[in-house]
């Protein structure tokens, strides 16, 4: 499903983000990728959602490799095909929960019967099926981030990408979340989570890959955070 | 459909949020395709002047009553030989009585009150070379008449000459200074209000980041995106063009239409004349809408 092939990141600056990385990930795998800041998680994921290209290597997801993808409608066809959640919800204030899931499958284009089945649908599966028209600010911290969740899984895709996840959430509703990411892994979606949860990673017994300085240290199934 | 839709209701709520911006950026592309405008008219009014003082030829060669089918037939085969000439047109009376009555339609004291048979007959020459016009007065054998400054000949069935070189350099003169001065405005108003538009969609991109950051996430085409800011910014364009057509034909009916019969030899622009610049204020608009539409949400390029 996910293959990065000798993939070497390298910014502008000068920074080396990834040096000769090579994962691969099954369809239907739940990973972990751990490690200190600045070891490369987040340029990991920037790459699969072809945020960033790679100074060098390739970059497969679903089969397709994303390098070669065009902006005019291989990116967007990609991104569709990939979910996202992250720390800060990225929620949308002015809008209802409701409208915050719906506005995904709008802005693609899904006609208004799709919207209209499969938003309450996804809500209902991450526990928001009363909710469906409070605003963001009057939920809590863990209801929000099931809006996310619900929004990046609205529109049945094959990975989703969850970039810390728990980072805001009290150890409680964090775990929560951990269930409910576990439902969606359970259903066959592949799960890429980069975290510094220890105790979460560590309760999980999933596969871990732990990075350094651009580097894969350790490639573990059903490990721990350290 | 429902992608229209929804692209209106994303314009719309841009416009909303962003009021003031889009309010400036809707005058000031008012004010620019105003000043256009009134430039093709003056420059529309300043041909109509031209046409009835000159009937848009350099010399007019006038003949006596009545007038006989071989003189004109003689005296147009010896003017077009004339190296100096480029073409000669004869008018009989009742032509030059129904350009007349066209040109002053808006005058009925003059249409009513001159019969048709004051109207002489004419050749009307377009000169090759204007400085050699002393060809035709010295063939037709004309001299100014010193008392009533026309220049009559003693040609048999010519009346007079009438040489319109300098009134013609004089009002075209007077044409290129105006139509130009007002032209150069409005090009500097509306480069100012391509920029403002373009600004306007900016801003508006800038405070709807987070919703345009989300809509790339969840795998929106380029054009899904900013379809509504192009929507936005022609919107405002053609909300200026529609404000400058309307004042353009309000000035035409509380100036224009006041002087109208109070200047009896000046022929005025009409609804007509009015009507007939609004495509090209529409298309000025719509050049206004794509440069800064371009420019506007270039920086949003990339997915």
């Amino acid at each position: 499903m996910i293959s990065l092939q000798n993939v070497t990141k390298t910014y502008k600056n000068g920074v080396i983000a990834l040096e000769a990385v090579s994962i691969e990930i099954e369809k239907g795998e739940f990973v972990f990728v751990v490690g200190p800041s600045g070891s490369g998680k987040s340029t990991t994921l920037r790459l699969l959602l072809r945020e960033e290209e790679p100074s060098a290597g390739e970059v497969f997801v679903a089969g397709k490799n994303v390098v070669r993808l065009s902006s005019l409608g291989g990116i967007p066809k990609l991104r569709r095909n990939i979910g996202c959640v992250f720390q800060d919800f990225k929620l949308l204030q002015d809008k209802t929960v409701f409208e915050n899931v719906s506005f995904a499958l709008e802005v693609i284009g899904k006609p208004k019967h799709v919207i209209d089945t499969r938003v309450p649908e996804i809500l209902d599966y991450v526990g928001l099926g009363e909710k469906l028209n409070n605003y963001p600010d009057e939920l809590s911290g863990g209801e929000q981030q099931r809006v996310s969740i619900a929004r990046a899984c609205v529109n049945r895709p094959l990975v989703l990408l969850a970039d810390e996840p728990t980072g805001n959430l009290d150890p409680n509703t964090s775990v929560d979340i951990m269930r409910l990411l576990d439902k969606v892994n359970k259903i066959g979606t592949t799960v890429v989570m980069a975290t510094h949860d220890q105790a979460i990673v560590d309760a999980m017994r999933k596969r871990v890959i732990e990075l350094d300085r651009g580097k894969v240290v350790r490639d573990q199934s059903r490990g721990v955070y350290s | 459909m429902r992608r229209i839709e929804f692209y209106f209701r994303e314009t719309a709520a841009g416009i909303r949020r962003n009021g003031i911006m889009a309010f400036a950026a809707m005058s000031t592309a008012f004010i620019a395709l105003f000043l256009f405008g009134l430039a093709l008219i003056i420059a529309r009014e300043i041909n109509l002047v031209i046409e009835a003082v000159t009937g848009n030829v350099q010399v007019a060669v006038y003949l006596s009553d009545p007038v006989r089918p071989d003189t004109v037939a003689r005296l147009q085969t010896e003017l077009q030989q004339l190296p100096a000439v480029a073409s000669v047109e004869y008018e009989n009376k009742d032509e030059a009585c129904a350009r007349a009555k066209k040109l002053f339609e808006s005058n009925p004291a003059i249409t009513e009150n001159v019969p048709c048979e004051v109207y002489p007959a004419s050749f009307r020459v377009t000169l090759a070379d204007t400085s050699q016009y002393g060809q035709i007065t010295a063939r037709l054998a004309c001299e100014p008449d010193p008392t009533t400054h026309d220049i009559t000949c003693s040609e048999p069935g010519v009346l007079k000459v009438l040489d319109f070189r300098d009134i013609l350099d004089r009002l075209s003169a007077i044409t290129r200074v105006l139509r130009n001065g007002v032209l150069f405005i409005a090009v500097v108003m509306l480069i100012s209000a391509t920029v403002l538009v373009a600004n306007t969609l900016r801003m508006g991109m800038f405070a709807r980041r987070k919703e345009i950051g989300i809509m790339r996430l969840v795998g929106a085409t380029n054009w899904r995106i900013r379809v509504p800011f192009l929507i936005e910014g022609l919107v405002e364009a053609l909300v200026g063009a529609a404000l400058a057509i309307i004042t353009l034909f309000l000035v035409k009916v509380f100036v224009v239409d006041q002087l109208r019969g109070r200047i009896v030899w000046l022929p005025l622009i009409r609804n007509g004349d009015v009507l007939a610049i609004t495509p090209w204020i529409l298309i000025a608009a719509a050049g206004v809408a794509i440069v800064a539409g371009t420019i506007g949400i270039r920086r949003f390029l990339d997915v």
